[in-house]
């Protein structure tokens, strides 16, 4: 009963929270309101017991679309009231209602029976290296739709650069300083530890990342870190890490494919496949948190690269 | 083989990412390699029959599946044979055009997110290889500078809500089947309220993506704004990545009645695209945009095949969309390529900087005409070889009358737009007086895929024949 009473609390939340971000006059006002819209998000994802995704829902949906909607704010130089005319809101809003209708219809007629896949992929975990389904299959089962999408948030980073605006000078303040110095060290920790529980539990290389990437963008915003930008030749080299520590893997697990059936791209040799994916994921949280970092802070390339031409010849 | 075409751009464009200096060349080298190994394995399928293999070692479910038929060879060849072309021509020019170092690797990811999805047959690996297709095309769009911004965020937002669409869909046949490969779906598949409703916010989410009328409203600025190498690549490759997905969904998975209860849609969408792109492409004053107009005018083409396939089940439309892509694809490169090299030269956005331009640039206005003959249908052109399967198809079916007026018009039109251009660079009487002088190699650059796709007519038995067998 308590549960339940706790539940619908939370739907109604969920949806007073998210009318009013939409709603607010101030963007500031919205922005907050996400934020909380998000852990709340995390926590309807706990309760549908999905831990995996509500750790990601918490880092990223809360945490750092919260800090990268701050940092846009802040280097917002126009302050135009957008007024939209009635049919404007009406016609998106009868859109919307309208799919959202046939989609609720058709769910309805959703049949109650589990995936046949799932008895598959249970029935194959003990060959995957894991224990955690999840981990076994983004890392293992499907792992090419892993490395694109890893591939995809290297891209976001490539379209960021080209169209991130000059950053604008900002004083930080002293106390945010040192509370964000005193949490480095715990934010590491934590992340290792998620990374490491990815094997056997819900966490992993993504939430891991993201972890990451909060500690190090409130530290960046607090102009510290200055060597974390793309022209530093190692950041990129480490951004990079993340895609091509998987190839290399996998080109490796090829070599490593003795016996004489043909070689599969992808497949981890069974014995083997626990150390390859630690591998993997190792290298993958780190480029996730250095990418995150950068897409959050976002300074331009172009900029970068003069200052470190004419900063990188007295370094040499 | 195929892993080497997937595997090579990926590790290319991360080669080029750290070190920019290189990139020119290394891109070259790697589209070369891809042309040839696409060549390789086009040949090697059409002597054994398509190949298969199912990723990571798992069995059928499991894992996912890609598989090389005939025409995802051709498409992977078109893909390499047009990356090495363009970037053939971004090389000649990118010290004048001042062209991003960006260019470079996010050309090869688009490589990788094309070649990849020719190959896949896993509805979620879809959605990603369509997801890494929209990023890698607004990164290229945003190039341009400030100036693109505004194209390049509509559009993905656009993208964005297209892959929603489409993920949503995705979600509600796995929920209702439990499987994502394709083949595997097919055999399941039931007509019901759930698998119309996953098709058609699958249709949405693919059409806004490929621009088909009357969603194309993102297209003509975003190609317009974007540089002429890139605009290139993305009016010839990237809108087919999704109409090539649309094919799948409707030919392998949705079963007959579907199929016949969504044809008219399709043919009534791509009749009112060449009607009314044509249009549009004759009253806009922009040259890249007039460009831009013909491709959602051309792509109306593609869907009338697609719906009059879809109805009839005739092969001969297979054929005819198939040979519709494979054209277009060749002439639209020509013609971003022709009119972006024209427009650096001359100065100026607009149509009018193309005046007298037969006397200043003859080379790359020749480019334009032939490519653009190939666009109306002139015969013997690859354009002409694909209207002509799509007439025969309509003369087999007897008393389609209607579509072949309605074929005629779009083709007059085609012609209309086409000639606008032609004229206005034959007027020499006060020819607009180039910024420098005009460079030989980039106009050459531009005519060859215009002359490849003349030289389509010379295999156009052998391409009929594949087309027909495996048009999905």
């Amino acid at each position: 009963m308590s549960l339940l009473l706790f539940d619908a609390t939370l739907c109604l939340l969920l949806l007073v929270l998210a009318l009013a971000s939409i709603l607010s006059r101030q963007l500031v006002h919205g922005v907050i309101l996400y934020i909380a819209f998000g852990l709340m998000m995390a926590l309807a994802w706990a309760r549908l017991a999905t831990p995996d995704l509500a750790l990601a829902e918490a880092a990223i949906g809360a945490g750092l679309t919260g800090a990268l909607c701050f940092s846009a704010l802040a280097r917002q130089q126009l302050h135009l009231p957008v007024v939209l005319s009635w049919p404007q809101r009406l016609w998106p809003a009868v859109f919307v209602l309208l799919m959202l209708g046939g989609v609720l219809a058709a769910l309805l007629q959703l049949p109650p029976t589990a995936s046949p896949l799932v008895d598959v992929a249970q029935a194959e975990l003990i060959n995957s290296g894991v224990s955690h389904p999840v981990t076994a299959v983004l890392l293992n089962f499907r792992s090419w739709d892993t490395l694109l999408e890893l591939v995809v948030l290297l891209l976001a980073l490539l379209g960021a650069l080209q169209v991130a605006p000059a950053a604008k000078a900002t004083t930080s303040w002293p106390l945010s300083l040192s509370w964000s110095r005193l949490l480095a060290p715990m934010v590491i920790l934590l992340a290792g530890y998620l990374l490491w529980a990815g094997a056997s539990q819900p966490g992993g290389a993504f939430q891991a990342g993201a972890l990451l990437a909060a500690g190090a963008v409130v530290l960046r915003l607090n102009h510290q870190l200055n060597w974390l930008r793309w022209s530093n030749f190692w950041i990129r080299l480490l951004i990079v890490s993340g895609v091509s520590a998987f190839v290399l893997a996998a080109l490796l697990a090829m070599l490593l494919t003795t016996d004489n059936t043909d070689v599969i791209w992808l497949r981890w040799p069974p014995q083997l496949a626990g150390g390859f994916i630690l591998l993997v994921e190792l290298f993958a949280t780190l480029a996730i948190a250095l990418t995150l970092t950068l897409l959050v802070v976002g300074e331009p390339a172009a900029a970068e690269q003069a200052q470190q031409n004419s900063g990188g010849e007295a370094h040499d | 083989m195929m892993v080497l075409l997937l595997v090579l751009p990926l590790v290319g464009a991360l080669l080029m990412l750290l070190w920019p200096k290189i990139a020119p060349l290394l891109t070259l080298l790697t589209a070369t390699i891809c042309s040839l190994a696409a060549l390789q394995l086009l040949l090697q399928v059409s002597e054994q029959g398509s190949q298969q293999i199912l990723l990571a070692g798992w069995p059928s479910g499991l894992a996912i599946s890609l598989e090389a038929n005939s025409l995802s060879c051709l498409l992977i060849l078109l893909t390499t044979v047009l990356q090495l072309l363009v970037a053939l021509y971004a090389f000649a020019t990118y010290r004048r055009d001042k062209l991003g170092t960006g260019f470079w690797p996010l050309s090869s990811l688009l490589q990788l997110g094309l070649t990849s999805l020719w190959l896949s047959r896993d509805l979620f690996n879809l959605y990603v290889c369509l997801e890494l297709l929209g990023l890698v095309a607004v990164a290229l769009v945003s190039l341009s500078g400030d100036k693109a911004i505004k194209p390049a965020l509509n559009y993905l937002l656009l993208s964005l809500f297209g892959s929603l669409c489409y993920l949503l869909g995705v979600a509600m046949l796995y929920g209702a089947y439990g499987v994502l490969d394709i083949s595997a779906l097919a055999l399941q598949w039931q007509t019901n309220i759930l698998s119309t409703a996953a098709l058609l916010l699958m249709t949405l989410g693919l059409m806004l993506k490929a621009a088909l009328w009357p969603l194309h409203g993102w297209l003509p600025a975003a190609h317009g704004a974007a540089p002429a190498p890139v605009s290139a690549l993305l009016s010839a490759l990237v809108v087919k990545g999704p109409l090539f997905i649309l094919c799948l969904l409707w030919l392998q998975l949705a079963s007959a009645p579907q199929a016949v209860a969504i044809a008219p849609l399709f043919t009534g969408c791509g009749l009112a695209a060449l009607l009314l792109g044509g249009v549009s492409a004759l009253r806009t004053p922009f040259a890249k945009n007039m460009v831009a107009y013909s491709t959602v005018a051309q792509l109306g083409y593609a869907m009338l095949a697609l719906g009059l396939l879809l109805r009839f089940n005739q092969p001969l439309f297979a054929a005819a969309l198939w040979l519709f892509v494979l054209a277009h694809a060749l002439a639209k490169a020509a013609c971003f390529l022709a009119i972006g090299e024209i427009t650096a030269t001359l100065g100026g956005k607009r149509l009018n900087t193309l005046k007298g331009a037969s006397q200043t640039m003859p080379l790359a206005m020749f480019a334009f005409a032939v490519a653009g003959g190939s666009l109306i249908g002139l015969p013997p052109s690859g354009g002409f070889l694909a209207k002509w399967a799509l007439l025969q198809g309509l003369w087999l079916q007897g008393d389609q009358l209607l579509w072949l007026l309605a074929i005629v018009l779009a083709t007059l039109l085609s012609a209309a737009y086409v000639f606008r251009v032609v004229v206005l660079a034959f007027d020499r009487a006060d020819p607009v007086a180039p910024d420098f002088a005009p460079r030989i190699l980039p106009q050459w650059l531009a005519l060859l895929p215009a002359l490849a796709v003349w030289a389509m007519a010379l295999y156009s038995e052998p391409l009929l024949r594949l087309l027909k067998q495996e048009g999905l």
